[in-house]
């Protein structure tokens, strides 16, 4: 067996549980963790749009939480102020993020490494003060509050996100969608100029790639990935608020990856996964868990500097009859 | 008005010199070991608490201004030696492990400091007439002392020989091995030097601002900011920036809000990054 064929066949196992997990759950009391699995999957989603800029393209994004921001407030406004139902709101959330990262990505992809990370944390920063200001649309620091709209009706029958597993359900559908699309991407021609500029800027021109035009198609699907996961979480959260568009967030989304294993499809899920599996276990356990969240991202970049999922696969290797 | 923009602007002159002297902690930082130090504003907070911890056992202010830059020195090795040389080869995963630090002393200071912010007396009191306003003695001595510890540091750069060896190391690593000069050595007294600068900072700081575990976030895209409109790697243009920054702040948020003026020196390290990404400052002196 190879280390891909045991990988997908995890991966099946892993999808076949989170599909059956609301039917599971109750039976051993443990409806509760629906919620926070819900939870994992939509940081897991943001995480994976740092993912594809930094892992597939090689640029350093710190600024992912603007486009999450806008996914959120697409969401809230869209619902709260125009009264918009579940599925016109979702799309405005993505759009609004897809159109800040198209303008945002025309100045962003010009620069490279550190001066990349550092104008988009700008270009956050100055929509984080916005946001602030400009409390009658946005709420500010209280956030914008909303009760969310049916998600579908069928005769008499209505799926809302109040029934828990209906919630978990559309969080997963879209999860697992994006993933599927990832997979498809980078298996694709595109996918493959993506790791040319990654690997060589100065080569990927020469073999006639557009470099900017490919990172900042790159930058475009990264703030959709990234806009898709905000709006989840809105309705989620049913709020948005101007906190999550801070700098700091936009860095967890860098550190999950990193920890969960960067370039890979299913680490950043694995690192956001861990981080809140942690966040809501531990916190019960002892208020000061971030001691140990930030001993443990040390000491993975330290001894596993390719993540949880790269000493996976690394130890597998090494098993016997296990090809690489 | 006009004195109350004369105030502002000093404000913004001794915050900005404050400002200056973690920003430049950072910029050595950048400038000879290529890492990001997510962690720098958590360091001058951490100033801010020991300041005050120091002042609370000891009573004394002076002691905090001697010993918390020793104590930050000695965080900088061990951190340099344990979260940083290992990974040195690969610069983003040492800006995930400055992360982790972050999330470590923010955390630490939470645990035992508390989560309340707290205030530290002026060693200072009292105030001067500046331009037809009184204005604390204190804030003028906190600039004039943190004019003298960035002049410190110019002078120890310019005229001691390791200084000159962090000069050659920043500017051409490469060289600066073949001519036999200790790299490694003196990457790890640069981030503790810029660590001390940082906490240094923190101590002169905390009898202006509020002494909270949450300061270094707030701090950190100052400090950037001054950074990257000075030129990375650029030292004076570094701290110019910072004062000009801080200046701007300052008047602007007098004449409109904070928030605005947020708003306006983003902008403007927007407009240096894509038009002027050298800094506004290449050229000058380095």
């Amino acid at each position: 067996m190879s280390v891909t064929a045991i990988n997908r066949t995890l991966t099946a196992v892993l999808l076949a549980v989170l599909v059956a997990a609301p039917w599971v759950l109750p039976m051993f009391e443990a409806e509760f963790w629906l919620a926070i699995t819900a939870e994992m999957l939509i940081w897991g989603l943001f995480a994976a749009s740092a993912n594809l800029l930094f892992g597939h393209v090689g640029l350093l994004s710190f600024g992912q939480a603007l486009y999450f921001g806008f996914g959120m407030y697409g969401v809230a406004i869209g619902v709260d102020r125009f009264g918009l139902g579940f599925w016109p709101a979702l799309g405005l959330g993505i759009a609004a993020a897809v159109a800040m990262a198209a303008v945002a990505g025309v100045f962003a992809v010009r620069l490279t490494w550190h001066y990349f990370a550092i104008i988009t944390v700008v270009f956050s920063l100055i929509f984080y003060f916005l946001a602030l200001r400009l409390k009658p649309l946005t709420g500010g620091d209280d956030g914008l509050s909303f009760a969310p709209p049916p998600v579908a009706r069928f005769g008499d029958v209505t799926l809302s996100l109040g029934d828990e597993t209906v919630q978990y359900l559309v969080i997963l559908a879209f999860a697992v969608a994006a993933f599927a699309f990832q997979a498809r991407l980078y298996a694709s021609p595109l996918g493959r100029a993506f790791a040319a500029v990654r690997e060589s800027e100065r080569k990927a021109a020469l073999l006639g790639i557009d470099v900017l035009k490919v990172r900042w198609i790159a930058f475009v699907i990264a703030g959709g990935l990234a806009g898709l996961a905000g709006a989840l979480f809105a309705f989620y959260g049913r709020y948005a608020s101007a906190t999550y568009m801070y700098y700091v967030v936009s860095g967890e989304a860098v550190i999950w990856t990193i920890v969960g294993g960067t370039g890979t499809l299913l680490g950043p899920g694995i690192g956001a996964a861990l981080l809140t599996l942690v966040r809501e276990e531990l916190s019960t356990v002892w208020e000061h868990y971030l001691l140990v969240v930030g001993a443990v991202v040390i000491l993975t970049v330290v001894f596993a500097p390719r993540g949880i999922a790269g000493a996976w696969n690394a130890a597998l290797a090494r098993l016997p009859g296990v090809r690489s | 008005m006009l004195a109350n923009l004369a105030t502002l602007a000093l404000n913004g002159l001794a915050w900005g010199l404050i400002v200056a002297l973690i920003a430049l902690g950072l910029s050595i930082i950048f400038g000879l070991l290529d890492v990001i130090n997510v962690a720098h504003g958590d360091l001058f907070m951490v100033g801010g608490v020991l300041a005050w911890t120091a002042v609370e056992t000891t009573g004394s202010f002076a002691a905090a201004l001697v010993v918390v830059p020793l104590l930050g020195m000695a965080l900088g090795l061990a951190t340099e030696r344990f979260a940083i040389r290992p990974i040195l080869r690969n610069p983003a995963l040492t800006i995930v492990s400055t992360f982790g630090l972050s999330l470590i002393l923010q955390e630490a200071v939470r645990a035992t400091f508390g989560p309340a912010p707290r205030r530290l007396m002026a060693p200072l009191p009292g105030t001067l007439p500046v331009f037809g306003t009184n204005y604390e003695i204190y804030r003028l001595a906190a600039a004039v002392a943190a004019a003298l510890a960035l002049a410190a540091f110019f002078l120890f750069q310019q005229r001691t020989r390791f200084g000159t060896w962090m000069r050659a190391v920043r500017h051409d690593r490469e060289t600066a091995l073949t001519l036999g000069i200790p790299v490694a050595r003196v990457q790890l007294l640069t981030f503790a030097l810029g660590a001390a600068l940082a906490l240094l900072g923190g101590v002169i700081a905390a009898p202006i601002t509020t002494v909270d575990f949450r300061a270094g976030v707030e701090i950190l895209p100052a400090c950037f900011m001054a950074v990257v409109i000075g030129g990375l790697g650029n030292l004076p243009g570094t701290a110019a920036a910072a004062v000009l920054l801080a200046v701007t702040e300052g008047v602007v948020s007098g004449l409109s809000d904070p928030t605005a003026a947020r708003i306006t020196s983003l902008c403007l390290m927007s407009a240096v990054l894509l038009l002027r990404p050298q800094g506004l400052f290449a050229g000058a002196a380095r």
